[in-house]
């Protein structure tokens, strides 16, 4: 999976998607008219429409840490096979941790979450831990 | 700076100014006593102010996305004619989905929205291919 910033590209995606199938777990559930309406009075979504507006919550604010960490480390250019492992390890967890959440899976979803905070945190530390860049 | 830098810049501002016209509408239908308060019961926001104020979190959301795309394709030197016309074709479609929220016209918004999004998905793909 090439470098960090294409893992991030990867998780941008990723992201889409999850908007992609949240829309349609929402349309399937208060129909297509409800979604395109102003939304005034919406009723909060249940199940898997509203496990999913929960999880793309969720993925919006792991991104905005993230991102940061990974463009810190390329920008300085001090990534190296632990900051590469940590960002595989990010992606992996939150791609299950969608599917963990969608499938109502409690505990697990937790776990999994731990893992992409943890590699996220590795990430902040590498920062931290690398040699300054050259002047 | 790369043209996405300067796009990313001004989508940056509309943020700006979404926020001050969520911020006027609300505090107009509530009151300032409200919106300076804790907020302890929430305050549920009707009309235009709702209007506005779910823009306004939606714009979080693209922005977030938009960035990345912005950032990533900037830092790997990738940007093209492609992603620079996709990040004119953003900000233009973030600035009329104001108005078609506001306006509450069915389906407007939407299609605004689909606009913006698959522009930032296409910068994705710009960067990885």
């Amino acid at each position: 999976m090439g470098t960090e910033l294409n893992i991030l590209a990867l998780y941008g995606l990723l992201v889409v998607v999850i908007v992609v199938l949240q829309v349609l777990a929402a349309m399937g559930q208060v129909g297509l008219g409800a979604l395109l309406s102003p939304r005034d009075d919406a009723a909060p979504l249940t199940g898997v429409a509203g496990r999913l507006e929960r999880a793309l919550q969720n993925s919006v604010v792991a991104m905005a840490l993230f991102g940061p960490a990974v463009l810190i480390l390329a920008f300085n250019g001090t990534t190296t096979g632990a900051t590469l492992l940590a960002a595989q390890a990010f992606l992996i967890a939150r791609v299950l941790y969608v599917a963990a959440y969608a499938a109502g899976i409690p505990f697990v979803r937790t776990l999994i979450w731990a893992v992409g905070i943890g590699a996220t945190a590795f990430l902040y530390y590498a920062c931290f831990a690398a040699a300054p860049p050259a002047a | 700076m790369t043209t996405e830098l300067t796009v990313l810049t001004l989508a940056a501002l509309l943020q700006c100014l979404q926020f001050a016209a969520y911020s006027i509408a609300g505090n107009r239908q509530v009151g300032s006593k409200v919106a300076m308060g804790p907020r302890d019961t929430p305050v549920h926001l009707t009309g235009a102010a709702g209007r506005l104020q779910r823009a306004l979190n939606n714009h979080f959301e693209a922005l977030i996305l938009f960035t990345i795309a912005v950032v990533v394709v900037t830092l790997s030197d990738q940007s093209t004619a492609l992603t620079q016309t996709c990040a004119w074709l953003y900000l233009a479609a973030r600035i009329a989905y104001v108005p078609a929220y506001v306006s509450g016209i069915p389906g407007l918004r939407s299609a605004i929205w689909l606009i913006g999004f698959g522009a930032t998905f296409v910068m994705f793909i710009g960067a990885l291919v």
